[in-house]
């Protein structure tokens, strides 16, 4: 386990990213240029997942099978949804 | 904890944990189910004796065909698999049991319940009737006659309770083949059977999630109106039936993978006994592993060669093609190691070893059949016809075929006694006779169309032989039958193995097996199977203790682990009871309007943790003040019902369906209150073989498998949603709202562009995720702390951060309800005005109630924290650890439908 410090540090960082997402839609930066700042924000949430899987559930502390039991889940469901999404483009 | 009475009585079936008698219970089970399906079979044999039907009306037909096909494959060939799962893989990997022989048998009495819900969908009106592959609209309620729509309703909540007993029996294989094997067996030298199930439950684990997601919004279109597979984008020739699309996607994503989980035990049993009656080990063995490990990743990716003919574009209809003759050429290898196996050895024609080569030519005819179907030209012709039944029927039958062979195999095992030889042999003749006579001619009048009885009169002939076949065949199995019970009375003893060349471990121990399987601790650290003595080994100086979501007393430590093994819990059957309860109510919310009675649950829940808590823990404060909060909020409860509806009212003219519901849902609360607290000792082994996940117990790796299956649930409705965003255009989304005349009420949320709601909902679960966070560091923290004047213990710390956590989670509710009520209330944008609000309220709402749920296990936890569980050094904080994982997981979830339905 992190020391609390660290913990409280990847606290502060969730709540900002947060903010900055919501913050883009308020200074209307998404209508202007829709899909580059899709990608920002899911990007954004990426990476806040990431940290809450890393630190919060502590997989870099795990071995790293245990990220592929979890990785192997999503990797499937992206092919689910990118399958199913391209099928009818 | 209750003691395991003899095998003679009633009471021990009821009982028992033990994997072995849950084995047995699951083959038990499942053969009534292959009888009660079979029947049906029998039945479309008979309406099919001629063009236009014999004794069936088209909707008594519908009904057969439909419930034939799901109780087949789900409640017969699966549960039937694992019922040797069940008995043999402790066996065949030197465990004593599997990792949670509570869930376990929780998973056998869910299977059992939700068997009996879908076989009395058909005294409910009628049963569902659109076949098992419930391809949309055909299954929404605008498209079910109205007197079958309890039924049909109920057939869905039966498969969701199966999905429920699929996972969590999928979890607890995985862990205990990853952790549980005996020191020494390495990954790759697991018994063939083994190998195949755990390529099963991995498949199973993401397939059926998958599944559960399209279950749950077909349950959202029922119940909530919820406009998901009913919808029709575009108008005129432009339009699209997305939603038909949206459920062939989801449903043939769970579809063909489940196709290879019925197959692969069998197939596991299949080169099990091939290898014992050739008399030598199996020709290529790594490479059938690898093989079979390369067809169940490859067969997440070959799903829409069921959509050949539905408006998916020509490409990936073309990448599929490729992927799906790709895929049988592992198959091509598997069967030759087989072949070449039988042709190196020295043949000994037993009974079972019959039935294996015999399913091996079915399965040949199937697969070859189902190469031509893979070919989209060829495809445009074949589907809808009996090219495809009879297709598909060589292919899930041969695996019937080989487990029945598993069944001979395995009889002398499990009950000591040897078969009659020669009954056995007259059973696979009449068997194989009987199955090509009913399914040869199928090929041959291929023309016939699927799911109608009426066809070309030309083909009588061949139907009419078809179906003398479907009696040959189904009559074969009543010389079984005699054959296996006759034997248990019979004088033919067995020892160890009856077989001169089985190799496996679970033929080196007695037959049958002893409860706690070995004569001493197994081993293969010398290369083969030995027995080590038991309490030199583990259970000595310090034994790890697994709770299986149990509350472990932690204090055994010098006696040997058997004799602290539990093998008897009343909860499973009674927890399962309740899901069958519940799940007739909430079968007939359609017509009993009854959402009332599960409500109540969740008082009742918190009212009986304060009860079962007192009784297991003492009485503290904290059972009390959960009673006592209890009865206010069933008041509380009880006045919003009133002012809805008028209870006295509802409740004179309150259907059977509100009576069964409202049992079941208390009834739910108490046994799942009772499970938690219940004391259940499952000693993990300290002394065992666990690449890869040597540091992780089996908790933590049960909750991980767990979790990625929910990612899965979860992410097949987020898929869900952006599939239908794309189908209306990505873009043009919030512009439903602006269309006036059609979405007048989206027009006035759209005015409330909502980021604000969401963002201050991410704050409070992010809040809570830290906090809990927190509290494991609390609980793990030596001493007090001192805050300048104040001392705090770390269990006042650690309780304190748990009820900051169920504030936020009770916050981001809050909030969450303020939004629908806007929404829905006063807005009017109700569930099903659109697929905005579809897509919003179904994706949202399945996030709200795994915070609910969150909240409920949190009211557990701070009661057990509260009387002394988990903090300090002699109590382990572990369940603090393993509920963080979900709770993160839950926040993680919202980390994504926070940008994806509020800002983007
Ligand atoms: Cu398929």
């Amino acid at each position: 386990m992190a020391s609390t410090k660290t913990y409280t540090a990847i606290f502060v960082a969730l709540m900002a990213l947060s903010t900055t997402q919501a913050a883009v839609e308020w200074l209307g930066l998404l209508e202007e240029n829709y899909w580059p700042i899709l990608g920002v924000i899911l990007v954004l949430s990426s990476l806040k997942a990431m940290a809450v899987a890393g630190w919060f559930m502590h997989l870099r502390e795990e071995p790293r099978s245990v990220t592929y039991v979890a990785l192997t889940g999503l990797v499937g469901v992206l092919a689910l949804t990118a399958g199913a999404s391209y099928s009818i483009i | 904890m209750s003691d395991l009475p003899p095998r003679s009585s009633v009471k021990r079936w009821l009982v028992t944990t033990n994997h072995k008698d849950v084995g047995i219970l699951y083959l038990l089970t499942s053969v009534f189910f292959l009888v009660a399906a079979g029947v049906l079979a029998l039945l479309i044999r008979i309406q099919l004796l001629q063009s236009g039907g014999t004794i069936l009306s088209g909707v008594g037909y519908n009904q057969v065909v439909t419930a034939h096909g799901f109780i087949m494959i789900f409640w017969f060939l699966s549960p039937f698999a694992f019922g040797f799962a069940n008995y043999f893989v402790p066996l065949q990997i030197g465990a004593d049991d599997l990792a949670f022989p509570r869930l376990n048998a929780m998973s056998y009495w869910l299977y059992l319940f939700s068997g009996v819900l879908v076989l009395g969908s058909f005294f409910q009106g009628a049963t569902f009737m659109g076949g098992w592959t419930a391809y949309a609209p055909l299954n929404v309620p605008a498209y079910i006659p109205e007197f079958g729509e309890v039924g049909s309703f109920a057939t869905i909540v039966a498969l969701i309770a199966f999905v429920g007993s699929v996972t969590i029996g999928s979890v607890n294989f995985l862990t205990t083949i990853y952790r549980m094997r005996a020191k020494g067996l390495r990954m790759r030298d697991i018994p063939l059977f083994s190998i195949s199930i755990l390529v099963t439950v991995w498949m199973m684990l993401f397939a059926f999630a998958a599944y559960l997601a399209a279950l749950i919004i077909l349950s959202s279109d029922h119940l909530l109106h919820t406009s998901f597979f009913a919808l029709e984008t575009g108008s005129g020739p432009e339009a699209t039936d997305s939603g038909s699309l949206l459920w062939t996607h989801l449903f043939w994503f769970f579809g063909h993978p489940e196709v290879y989980i019925v197959f692969f035990p069998a197939l596991g049993a299949l080169a099990e006994m091939v290898q014992t009656f050739a008399g030598r080990r199996l020709v290529g063995r790594k490479w059938f592993i690898i093989s079979m490990a390369l067809v169940g990743i490859q067969s997440f990716i070959v799903w829409m060669h069921h959509m050949f003919l539905t408006s998916i574009n020509l490409e990936i209809k073309t990448v599929i093609m490729v992927t799906t003759v790709a895929i049988s050429l592992p198959f091509d290898l598997m069967v030759f190691s087989l072949i070449y196996t039988m042709i190196k050895g020295k043949i000994r024609w037993k009974t079972p070893f019959l039935f294996s080569i015999g399913s091996l030519v079915i399965f040949i005819i199937g697969g070859i059949t189902g190469v031509f179907l893979g070919a989209i030209v060829l495809d445009y012709s074949f589907r809808g016809t009996y090219w495809v039944v009879a297709h598909f029927h060589y292919v899930m039958a041969s695996s019937a075929v080989i487990l029945i062979g598993a069944v001979y195999y395995w009889y002398p095992k499990m009950t000591g006694k040897m078969y009659n030889e020669f009954l056995g042999k007259a059973h696979f003749v009449t068997s194989f006779i009987g199955f090509n006579m009913l399914y040869f001619p199928m090929f041959i009048v291929w023309e016939t169309p699927r799911r109608v009885f009426h066809y070309d009169s030309g083909f009588t002939p061949f139907h009419l032989l078809a179906t003398a076949g479907a009696f040959i065949f189904a009559g074969s199995f009543l010389i079984m039958f005699y054959n296996l019970f006759a034997s248990l009375y019979s004088d033919r003893h067995v020892d160890e193995s009856p077989w001169a060349y089985a190799s496996s471990p679970e033929w080196a121990v007695s037959s049958p097996p002893p409860l706690d399987n070995f004569p001493g601790k197994p081993s293969f650290a010398s290369g083969k199977l030995n027995f080590l003595d038991r309490a030199g080994t583990d259970g000595g100086a310090k034994s790890e203790t697994a709770t299986d979501g149990g509350v472990a007393t932690g204090d055994e430590t010098l006696a040997p682990p058997e004799e602290h093994a539990d093998h008897a819990s009343w909860w499973p059957i009674m927890v399962s009871s309740s899901v069958l309860f519940a799940g007739l109510g909430i079968s007939g919310l359609s017509v009993s309007y009854a959402v009332w009675p599960f409500a109540l649950a969740i008082p009742a829940f918190i009212g009986f943790l304060g009860v079962e808590g007192a009784r297991q823990d003492g009485f503290a404060l904290i059972h009390g003040i959960y009673v006592m909060v209890a009865f206010p909020l069933t008041v509380a409860l009880l006045i919003l019902f009133h002012l809805g509806i008028g209870i006295f009212e509802a409740v004179g003219n309150a259907s059977p369906y509100f009576w069964v519901g409202l049992i079941g849902s208390v009834w739910g609360s108490y046994t799942l209150a009772g499970f938690g607290y219940e004391s259940f000792e499952v000693p993990e082994p300290k002394m065992a073989e666990q690449w890869p996940f040597e540091s992780v117990e089996n908790t933590k790796l049960g909750m991980w498998a767990f979790i990625a299956s929910d990612i899965i649930v979860f992410g097949a409705f987020v898929g869900a949603y952006i599939f239908t965003r794309f189908e209306y255009g990505w873009e043009a989304w919030w512009h439903i709202a602006e269309d006036p005349s059609a979405h007048t009420m989206a027009g006035q949320a759209l005015e409330h562009h909502p980021v604000l709601p969401g963002l201050i909902n991410t704050y409070l679960l992010l809040a809570s995720s830290f906090t809990v966070v927190l509290a494991l560091t609390a609980a793990r923290h030596k001493g007090n702390y001192s805050l300048g004047p104040l001392t705090i213990s770390s269990r006042q710390a650690t309780l304190g951060f748990l009820g900051m956590t169920f504030m936020g989670a009770a916050g981001f509710l809050v909030n969450k309800g303020i939004e629908w009520v806007d929404l829905y209330l006063h807005q009017g944008w109700t569930f099903g005005v659109d697929v905005m609000s579809s897509t919003f309220y179904l994706t949202t709402g399945m996030h709200g109630l795994h915070v609910i749920i969150g909240m409920l296990v949190l009211l557990f936890l701070i009661a057990r924290t509260y009387t002394g569980a988990y903090v300090g050094e002699n109590e382990d904080a572990g369940t603090l650890e393993y509920f963080g994982l979900y709770w993160h997981f839950v926040d993680i979830v919202w980390l994504f439908l926070f940008p994806l339905f509020y800002i983007l």
